[in-house]
């Protein structure tokens, strides 16, 4: 698949099927992520694939409430955990990106660099099952020392987001976007 | 360009020539960045396209150095300020990424432990932008360690908005190198992280 259209039509999938995802096309997913570019290339992302229908339920339960018109509901991303066949987990090794090797922070962004460097591996990973012609929905509302409970993700490392992965059983939404000339600016902010 | 290649083959490029890029290939790397998805949608990105020399000439100024234990260099990056005819700064508006809706009172109240989520929505974005960048035949180098407070100064950023990353864009002087990644045994495990 065009890059390009990949990035176009990717769409965030909360209903699936339960079709399994073979191996294959896993390691396709993860070795994308993986292929992300990161702070003094230091890939402080791990991956937990979860199969087990017993932890990604789980997992699932851990899932934060959202408030829609005023009423909170479940996040419509908690069944879609359930359905899909693979649940891929996004961990972080702490106190790599964005430090020195004596381990002070480079920037007045802290330690937040692992947001940054794992974003860029999930991107990578949502693009490359969207061209597999597999759905995910990026997950970041969840309650992540449950998870890293659930899950027996040592303290060195964070839990940060996670997606289903599986055939989509629906069409995704379009999320309509912003303009470009509301979010860029020529030379400096606000012109 | 086919997803895989860009993916595979996007390599960091840190020396530019100073041909011009047309902004119908930059328009095209930022509809790539506007594309990604975000928190509840919330967009909080900002983007500012830099071609004044002097502006860059400013933002360089504001590169780390690269502190060793027996010497200090400049951030290897910071000659293609000086070459690549563009550079895309990557601003984020604060306390909406991660935030819960309908707090509403002025002070934001974060949904999770991450706070707010702000550099995790703008990566998504860059890193559509440099794929798209590398698929048109651009280079791009995502740098991070700079003073970021610095540059908000020297582009007129409001408060409520931080400048997250900068990138040089142009066309490569270089073929870039591939830093080698851990295997994916190194880094993936099944079901449970113990097992």
């Amino acid at each position: 698949m065009d890059i390009l259209e990949a990035i176009k039509n990717r769409r965030s999938i909360r209903h699936y099927k339960a079709d399994p995802v073979d191996d294959e096309a896993v390691n396709t997913v993860l070795e994308a992520a993986h292929w992300a570019p990161s702070w003094g290339n230091a890939q402080c992302w791990r991956f937990i694939v979860v199969h087990d229908p017993e932890i990604k339920g789980k997992v699932a339960d851990t899932l934060m409430k959202v408030k829609v018109d005023n009423e909170w509901v479940e996040n419509a991303a908690a069944s879609a955990l359930k359905q899909a066949p693979v649940l891929i987990v996004l961990c972080a090794e702490q106190g790599k990106a964005g430090f020195r090797p004596d381990g002070t922070p480079v920037t007045d962004k802290g330690d937040y660099w692992f947001m940054f460097d794992v974003a860029l591996a999930m991107e990578n990973l949502v693009l490359a099952a969207h061209s597999l012609g597999l759905g995910t929905v990026i997950v970041g509302g969840f309650d992540a020392k449950k998870v890293a409970q659930i899950l027996e993700v040592p303290a060195s490392s964070n839990v940060v987001t996670m997606t289903p992965l599986g055939f989509p059983d629906h069409k995704g939404q379009i999320s309509p976007r912003k303009d470009l000339s509301e979010v860029v600016y020529k030379d400096k902010y606000g012109k | 360009m086919e997803l895989f290649e860009a993916i595979n083959n996007r390599r960091s490029i840190r020396k530019y020539r100073s041909d011009p890029v047309d902004d119908k290939k930059i328009e095209t790397i930022l509809e790539a960045g506007r594309w990604a998805p975000s928190w509840a949608n919330t967009q909080c990105w900002r983007f500012i396209v830099i071609r004044d020399p002097e502006i860059r000439a400013g933002l360089a100024d504001t590169l780390f150095t690269i502190k060793t234990p027996d010497k200090e260099i400049p951030n290897p990056g910071a000659g293609a300020f000086s070459t690549a005819p563009v550079i895309i700064v990557v601003c984020a508006e604060i306390g909406k990424s991660g935030a819960k809706h309908g707090s509403g009172d002025g002070s934001t109240e974060y949904l999770t432990d991450k706070g707010d989520w702000f550099m995790f929505d703008t990566a998504l974005a860059v890193q559509n932008m440099v794929l798209a960048a590398h698929a048109l035949g651009l280079g791009t180098v995502i740098i991070g360690a700079f003073d970021a407070v610095q540059a908000a100064k020297v582009l007129g950023v409001p408060d409520g908005y931080r400048v997250v990353i900068l990138f040089p864009l142009g066309v490569p002087d270089q073929e870039g190198k591939a830093p080698p990644r851990k295997e994916l045994s190194e880094i993936t495990v099944r079901d449970r992280w113990s097992k």
